[in-house]
């Protein structure tokens, strides 16, 4: 990550830095002090050397003194004037070699004061002197106070010089001591210098590596969505907020049927492309990404020069950049093939709509015409029977009857016919009904028929769900008039009507449902069943099981149960046991 | 010369009574093609004055005491079923009390005279009161059941479908829906 | 009932209806007086002119040409003069949807056209008589509703 990384440097470089200033701070103050360590020493020698003058120049006074003693020439006292000036300048010069509150301060008081009580000496002596040529008493004992005094010289200088050598080693040690660590300082600021050096090293070679590995990485990428871009169709672009400028894919000017950066990548030239009705539009979208700085899903087309006319559709987000640069990032695709499917399968579903309608029309409006002449048949054939019996022969009256079963068949055929007919969904409402109450409305239609079998239902709790009432209804009706219907003789029905929800997966015949819970809604009966090869026959239309002289039946009633639980986006099964009975199983979906 | 007629009975008959109910001043309602019902009362004398009026025309009061007979079967009905009396004996005994006539003599003429046996007009009634209840009072189908002495309420609504050939729901969604059209 | 005659109507344009009606009713010997109408225009001129007596009880046929049995039972909804007619639809067949309705748009009764004589006769004696007996006893023709 480079921003981290060049956090990483920079805090390091800082650190570094900070260190070897301190190192370097450091240093600089023990080689200043090692710069006084030795001016000290050099002082003491300075001291030392001025004191031993001092000895001279006193020794060199004596001679002086002595001679002019000895000769009484004033020749002697040359040197002895002389000395006496050193060692006044040497006095002076000791001051300020002197440390101020030293202990030496205190000796050089009380040589500074020896030495001028010598002079003193030197001074009665000299004024002895003049007088006699030889030794009187008084000179023997100046001199003799004189020697005491030199004595006492000597001493304070040897005093001073064993104090200036203690304080000289004391700082040798200290000196040594530095000196034994400015070198180990100078190695430290250097290691840690290099070692500085070395981490840096290291830390960017590292992160070259991985930018290196990231560059060839987005390389990859680069190419590859350059590549898919072509494949699917897709573009991408960029518009950077702040310059207003923008930057265009490769595809995204394929997209408009030119070739990759082949003019300047702003909205001008782009609009160019786009077709005079749209652009109103698009510009107003541009407009409004513009200030809201999001574009939503956009569709525009866009005309080729060669007339070609695309569908494209775009959409663009803002992208926070992590340096606080304002970017959008767009995808534009090219929907054109998606655009034509639409409108073929819109076509289809109108046709098939239409067609469906004039079905559905055609089938209701047969079914209904073909009722009245029938009836009229029926009713006339029923007044001839009444009126003309006995004009009739037998063979007559057989065929009138023939024809009435005929008639009545035909009526059955028409109307369930109908009833079919009448299940088509189109123009019907889904409802929220209590089925429990259609389920009550069939039986009270089947209520005859119910009491002649004595028939037994008995009936779960049914859920409330969105149908259309009169087809479920129906759907009742037909499910119990058939267990009414196919019972066994002499063995009163007992229907069964049960119910659950179940979850679409874990059943086979509806786990492909989008739905993810079905009313499972089970119809039982006892009565002569079928053979389970024909579970999925028996809804055919017009398809039976029996001869229209064992059972009454039209076979349209079951197709007509499996056409309204399809409406209902359901599924119908059916399972039967010969001379045990029957199940009809219907699911119907619902959202919990 | 000659000329051929042709008669209008129904105009003849409607015109000459609301002439004669009109002189003689009556505050009258015709109810069917031969009732009149009077909505004042009037005297003995005024009526016969009346029934002369109109015997010349040909028109006849009927004061057959067997349709007064009907009449009060019916009253007596028509109160039991909707004043909601509860009745310990059966209809029958019932009937024969109020009317003090003999069970089967009341059932045959009532027969006789309105083509309905009195079990069928009890129902009638008994499901008139019931589409009341349901439309005026918004009374549940049990609740009704309950009131008019119904052993459940599927023999209520069997009963009702049995007479007027719907059933009581789709009775009330219709009436519903008329109401919302008006 | 009693020996009084009801007036009835017919509005059905197909001949063999109409036929089977009248017959029907004179087998059934109730007093009555059958006024037959072709189609819905001739029975509307008819009941429009005041001087006409209205019949008590009005069979309407649905499937009509020029005017529907459903206009017209609007048309006679919407007059004061004639609202007070029970009207019975007799018809071929319908939906449920279909049946409901004409009782919401007025209708009294609903016939089914019966494909039997028998049933027919049966059928219209139950009405008039079901009819009568509102007309007599005071029932509520509001609440008058029957489906055969």
């Amino acid at each position: 990550m480079p921003t981290p990384s060049s956090r990483y440097l920079r805090t390091a470089f800082v650190v570094g830095l900070f260190v070897i200033l301190c190192i370097g701070g450091f240093t600089y103050k023990h080689i200043s002090e090692l710069s006084q360590t030795s001016k000290v020493v050099k002082d003491n020698y300075s001291l030392r050397s001025e004191l031993e003058l001092i000895i001279s120049n006193l020794k060199d006074a004596e001679i002086g003194h002595r001679g002019f003693l000895l000769t009484h020439d004033s020749l002697f006292l040359n040197p002895y004037n002389e000395s006496l000036q050193k060692i006044t300048n040497n006095l002076s010069r000791l001051d300020t070699l002197i440390v101020p509150n030293g202990e030496q301060v205190e000796k050089l008081k009380e040589l500074k004061s020896d030495i001028a009580s010598r002079f003193k000496n030197f001074d009665k002596s000299f004024s002895l002197a003049k007088d006699d040529a030889i030794l009187s008493q008084d000179l023997l004992f100046l001199l003799h106070e004189g020697e005491i005094k030199m004595d006492r010289i000597r001493a304070d200088i040897t005093e001073m010089l064993e104090l200036e050598q203690r304080l000289l080693i004391h700082n040798q040690e200290i000196n040594e001591e530095k000196i034994g660590l400015t070198p180990l300082l100078f190695y430290g600021l250097l290691i840690v210098t290099l070692v500085i050096l070395l981490l840096a090293y290291f830390k960017m070679t590292k992160d070259l590596k991985v930018l290196k590995e990231n560059n060839v990485e987005l390389e990859i990428f680069e190419k590859l969505t350059k590549q898919s871009e072509i494949v699917s169709n897709t573009s991408t672009w960029v518009w950077y907020i702040e310059e207003n400028e923008f930057e265009f894919s490769d595809n995204l000017y394929r997209l408009v049927g030119e070739e990759p950066q082949s003019f300047e990548p702003t909205l001008e030239n782009f609009y160019k492309y786009v077709h005079e009705e749209d652009i109103n539009h698009l510009g107003q979208q541009v407009n409004m990404m513009m200030r809201e700085e999001e574009l939503p899903f956009t569709t525009y087309r866009v005309v080729h020069k060669d007339g070609t006319i695309r569908h494209l559709k775009a959409y663009s987000k803002l992208m926070d950049d992590t340096e606080g640069d304002k970017k959008m990032f767009g995808v534009t695709i090219d929907i054109t093939s998606e655009v034509e499917n639409y409108r073929i399968i819109e076509q289809r579903n109108q046709e098939l709509e239409r067609t469906n309608k004039e079905l559905s029309a055609f089938n209701y409006v047969a079914s209904h015409d073909l009722q009245e002449p029938l009836r009229k048949i029926q009713t006339f054939m029923s007044r001839l029977e009444a009126k003309e019996k006995d004009r009739i022969s037998e063979s007559g009256q057989l065929y009138i009857q023939r024809m009435k079963s005929a008639s009545a068949r035909m009526r059955m055929l028409i109307e369930d016919l109908l009833q079919y007919s009448r299940t088509n969904t189109s123009e019907k409402e889904y409802l929220k009904t209590n089925m429990n109450m259609l389920l009550e409305h069939a039986k009270t239609e089947l209520l005859d028929s119910i009491e002649e079998k004595q028939a037994k239902i008995i009936c779960d709790d049914l859920p409330t769900m969105e149908v259309i009432s009169f087809q479920i209804q129906q759907l009742f009706i037909n499910l119990i008039s058939n267990s009414l219907k196919y019972s066994k003789e002499d063995v009163p029905p007992i229907i069964e009507i049960t119910h659950e929800e179940v979850r679409s997966r874990d059943v086979e015949q509806i786990k492909e449902s989008l739905y993810k819970f079905h009313h499972k809604i089970t119809f039982k009966d006892n009565g002569i069943g079928f053979e389970q090869t024909y579970a999925e026959k028996i809804f055919l239309l017009f398809n039976r099981l029996h001869g229209k002289s064992e059972y009454s039946g039209t076979g349209i009633g079951l197709a007509i149960c499996k056409k309204i639980v399809e409406n209902h986006k359901g599924v119908i099964i059916a399972e039967g046991k010969p001379n045990i009975g029957a199940t009809f199983i219907i699911y119907l979906p619902f959202l919990k | 010369m000659k000329l051929l007629l042709k008669f209008d009975f129904t105009k003849v008959c409607n015109t000459v009574l609301k002439q004669k109910l009109e002189a003689h001043q009556f505050n009258y309602q015709q109810t069917a093609f031969g009732e009149i019902e009077l909505m004042d009362k009037v005297s003995e004398e005024q009526l016969k004055l009346f029934h002369e009026d109109i015997n010349s025309f040909g028109i006849e009061v009927v004061e057959d005491p067997k349709k007064i007979v009907i009449q009060k079967i019916k009253d007596v009905i028509v109160d039991m079923v909707f004043n909601e009396k509860d009745i310990n004996v059966k209809t029958s005994v019932y009937l024969s009390e109020q009317l003090e006539e003999n069970y089967n003599y009341l059932s045959n003429l009532f027969s006789e005279m309105t083509y309905t046996s009195i079990e069928n007009f009890i129902i009638l009634q008994k499901i008139e009161y019931t589409k009341i209840l349901l439309t005026n009072e918004d009374l549940s189908l049990t609740e009704i059941a309950f009131k008019l002495n119904y052993s459940s309420v599927a023999h209520l609504s069997k009963q009702f479908k049995n007479t007027t050939g719907i059933t009581p729901s789709a009775f009330q969604r219709i009436i519903a829906k008329r109401k919302q059209i008006n | 009932m009693n020996s009084d005659y009801i007036n009835i109507a017919l509005a059905d344009d197909d001949e063999d209806d109409r036929l089977f009606f009248t017959e029907a009713f004179e087998e059934l010997k109730i007093k009555s007086k059958v006024l037959l109408f072709k189609d819905g225009i001739e029975l509307m001129e008819y009941l429009n002119d005041s001087n006409n007596t209205l019949p008590n009880l009005l069979f309407l046929d649905l499937n009509m040409p020029k005017k529907s049995g459903l206009e017209c039972l609007k048309d006679i909804k919407s007059a004061k003069r004639l609202r007070g007619m029970a009207i019975a639809i007799y018809s071929t067949s319908a939906s449920e949807e279909d049946i409901e309705n004409t009782f919401v748009k007025g209708a009294n009764v609903y016939i089914k056209k019966p494909n039997d004589f028998e049933k027919l006769k049966k059928v219209l004696s139950e009405v008039v008589t079901t009819n009568w007996q509102y007309h007599t006893s005071g029932l509520n023709k509001d609440n008058f509703l029957l489906r055969l």
